[in-house]
């Protein structure tokens, strides 16, 4: 329960996979009308070596409860090698994560091709389940406090 | 408007924390962090209190918060709301502050109530009582007797307190400490003379510099070739004015949330790094470390006091401990003492 | 000490160097010094309390040591792997540099301190530290030391942490965290922190929120222990120079075990070999991918 009702618990997923596989194949999944959780917010990128740790960390700031990381499988990258210097460089950012207390279960990294619509639904359907028992990502709202708002100053912007 | 010197005693003074407690009146002392330091903590009790023990930073940040909210927003539809803040005016009390913490408040307080009225620095001054306790005489990097203060000197507190023995004498030094006392007057007992101890003078600080004739020299010496000296072993880290009692810059940033909300907040900065004078354009007037070291002197002992009569600085010498290359302001202090001193006076 | 005053001076006068950059006796001990006449070199000193990483002022960031000319710069064994990483991503060729090398048995952990160097003395750092000198330099000066032995205590804390919970762990990193003030030293200092504008300092977009809040802070530590994942070398000096009293050397403690159990990688002293973040193999470990 998230506290907001007798609404359950329902995690923010954010996505951030690459153009050429993982995207098409979430594309695939779709058009092949297959069954799988709604929370995941995709985010479309070239390739996965393009994707920094801090989108990861910005995510999480934003409200994400969990983030999955998917891209092509090694020696299919559209650039021949940005998987690769992915894989080298989560590897790390997972276990830097993990040591400062942010429980790996909310990340997922996948290798997920064009063709494979249905891994895709399995990625999704197992990182939501998996989050969905971690709870809300509470801590990371609650990082910042500010004092109680006192006065609200309203102010027309013309449409 | 002092009274008769005032004693409390250790059990005094637990009894008077537990009750400022119960009040909510929230206690900030010197006390140990993890890595076995001293800083300056919020305290429901007087375990783990170290006073006597200069923290590694200053009382500072009590008054001019690291990071604080100046104000939310919000937009709903095509209107955009501001959400004022609740100000910072609950009541406080700094048990144990160093004279040289202490008397950096009024010197920024010429500063911050200067060209407008800086609110929420004003709303913590006045929520709060500021005990200090007489400085027994610090290290070699302590020089406040170079600018002006004593190691017992009482500026910017309410209430100087010396340790007795078996507790503290206790001096009133403003009206606000006047009825602090009065308020909890039921934890203090008056001193009877002979409870009074001499006060023992405190070891004799290395740095004899004259500040008038630093500032002649700072202000004639604008290229002189000793601050590229100084700059060769800087490295712009910026430690000297997170550590400093009268550092007072800051940036203020607009901090989104999402695209519909989030806050501007005002945080610490320090002229000591290189985007601090960088312009849009691209320009930087002080592009290289010799400009940036220049300009710290320069701000604290000249330009400072030529427009508010007070050098910015207290000499608690924190600058000379954390600096990572070993720059020591008492060194840069007396060369130019000396220089300014010497034959030619301020034109050598 | 004399060996390394009477290179010192040697270089400046035959020219070969404009300036020598060691370490010499400040007001607080031990300090950085840049000695540009001969007479001055005898003001070089090298003993346990030259902590310093003088690498950091070779770093394309300090421009105004341009104008100083060519400089040798004395390096212990820790300090030459710095100047290595500065070769290895092109920020200085190695024919700009005059290397002094410095035979080290390590160090201690305050440039202040007036203790003899022993095992409980020792700054941590060097526990364990196999190496007594420097491979990259172009002088080797100095008597031959011992080291310490391991492991250090920042591993073995590290070790701690890594039984706690991952809610202990974040407790933990907020706390010691929380006296963050974004001053930015620990990145000052770093000779291997040398990009023209930091990734910090960005504001179109504003990756890293520059308040000292539990938010900001996190963003700029894990993004400053990212950014040096196989580059740092562990000098210590960002530890020592945080006025929060952070204990930084446990973040890139922790990297520098993830990189070196799963890639095969420790600091080197030669620019030849490769950054483990900037290569790959195809048999890289990928367990954790679905």
């Amino acid at each position: 329960m998230d506290g907001e009702g007798a609404r359950p618990f329902e995690p923010r997923i954010t996505a951030f996979v690459c153009n050429w596989c993982t995207y098409t194949g979430a594309d695939l999944a779709g058009t092949s009308r297959l069954q799988m959780a709604a929370n995941v917010r995709i985010i479309r990128l070239p390739c996965t070596g393009r994707i920094d740790p801090l989108f990861i960390v910005k995510a999480f700031e934003r409200g994400a409860d969990g983030v999955i990381v998917s891209g092509c499988h090694p020696a299919d990258c559209h650039y021949n090698a940005g998987n690769y210097h992915a894989r080298r460089r989560f590897a790390i950012f997972r276990e830097l994560a993990d040591f400062l207390g942010i429980d790996p279960g909310r990340m997922t990294f996948s290798w997920v091709s064009a063709s494979e619509g249905a891994k895709w639904r399995d990625v999704v359907n197992e990182t939501v389940d998996r989050v969905r028992r971690l709870g809300p990502f509470t801590a990371y709202r609650e990082l910042v406090t500010d004092p109680p708002v006192t006065r609200v100053v309203g102010k027309e912007v013309p449409a | 408007m002092m009274t008769n010197s005032t004693l409390i005693t250790q059990e005094g003074l637990s009894a008077l924390v537990e009750d400022l407690r119960q009040a909510r009146i929230q206690v900030i002392g010197p006390a140990r962090v993890s890595d076995g330091a001293v800083e300056y903590r919020r305290m429901t009790d007087l375990s783990g209190w170290t006073p006597g023990v200069q923290p590694r930073r200053s009382l500072k940040e009590w008054f001019l918060p690291v990071t604080e909210p100046l104000f939310r927003y919000r937009k709903e539809g095509p209107r955009v709301l501001v959400e004022e803040l609740a100000p910072p005016d609950a009541p406080r009390v700094v048990l144990g502050a160093y004279p040289c913490d202490a008397a950096a408040l009024p010197i920024l307080d010429a500063v911050m109530g200067w060209d407008y009225r800086d609110e929420p620095w004003f709303a913590r001054r006045e929520a709060t009582v500021v005990i200090s306790q007489a400085c027994p005489g610090g290290d070699r990097s302590c020089f406040c007797t170079a600018v002006g203060l004593t190691p017992d000197s009482a500026a910017g507190s309410d209430l100087l307190w010396k340790p007795n023995g078996s507790g503290w004498q206790v001096r009133v030094e403003t009206a606000k400490g006047e009825a602090f006392l009065q308020q909890w007057s039921r934890h203090f007992q008056p001193a009877n003379g002979n409870h009074v101890q001499p006060a023992e003078p405190p070891p004799p600080q290395p740095l004899r510099a004259d500040p008038e004739r630093i500032r002649a020299w700072i202000e004639t010496h604008f290229e002189d070739p000793f601050w590229q000296e100084i700059s060769l072993r800087c490295h712009g880290c910026g430690g000297c004015a997170a550590v400093c009692p009268t550092c007072h810059c800051f940036d203020i940033v607009d901090e989104p949330e999402n695209p519909v909300q989030g806050a501007r907040r005002r945080n610490w900065d320090t002229c000591q790094t290189a985007l601090f004078t960088r312009h849009a354009s691209g320009h930087n007037p002080r592009e290289d470390q010799c400009g940036r070291c220049r300009q710290r002197v320069n701000h604290k002992f000249a330009i400072y006091p030529a427009r508010f009569g007070r050098v910015l600085c207290t000499g608690c010498g924190r600058c000379a401990r954390t600096c990572p290359s070993g720059q020591d302001i008492t060194e840069i202090l007396s060369r130019i003492d000396q220089w300014a001193a010497g034959p030619g006076g301020a034109g050598t | 000490m004399t060996e390394l005053r009477d290179l010192a001076r040697r270089l400046l006068e035959e020219g070969t160097v404009q300036a020598v950059l060691g370490w010499e006796e400040g007001p607080r001990g031990a300090r950085p010094v840049f000695v540009r006449q001969p007479a001055e070199a005898d003001r070089l000193i090298f003993d346990p309390r030259c902590v310093h990483n003088l690498a950091a002022f070779l770093s394309p960031r300090r421009p105004h040591l341009k104008t100083l000319g060519r400089v040798a710069v004395c390096v212990k064994p820790c300090d030459a792997k710095a100047v290595a990483g500065l070769i290895r991503e092109s920020q200085r060729t190695r024919e700009e540099v005059v290397l002094i090398g410095l035979r080290c048995g390590g160090v201690l952990p305050d440039p202040e301190s007036r203790e003899a160097l022993s095992a409980e003395t020792v700054a941590d750092r060097c526990r364990g530290c196999p190496d007594r000198e420097p491979r990259l330099a172009d002088h080797l000066v100095g008597a031959p030391a011992e080291g310490f032995p391991g492991p250090s205590r920042r591993q073995q804390k590290v070790e701690e942490l890594l039984a706690l919970s991952p809610d202990d762990r974040w407790r933990f990193w907020q706390q010691e965290l929380s006296r963050c003030v974004r001053c930015h030293a620990c990145r000052q200092v770093c000779p291997l922190c040398f990009c023209d504008q930091c990734i910090a300092d960005k504001s179109r977009p504003r990756w890293v929120e520059s308040s000292a809040h539990g938010r900001g802070n996190l963003a700029w530590h894990i993004s400053r222990a990212m950014h040096l994942a196989g580059r740092c070398v562990d000098c210590g000096e960002c530890e020592r120079v945080c006025p929060g009293g952070i204990p930084l050397g446990l973040l890139t403690r922790r990297v520098a075990r993830t990189v070196g159990e799963r890639f095969g990688w420790r600091p080197s002293d030669d620019p030849a070999v490769p950054s483990p973040v900037g290569t790959w193999r195809p048999e890289d470990p990928q367990e954790f991918i679905l």
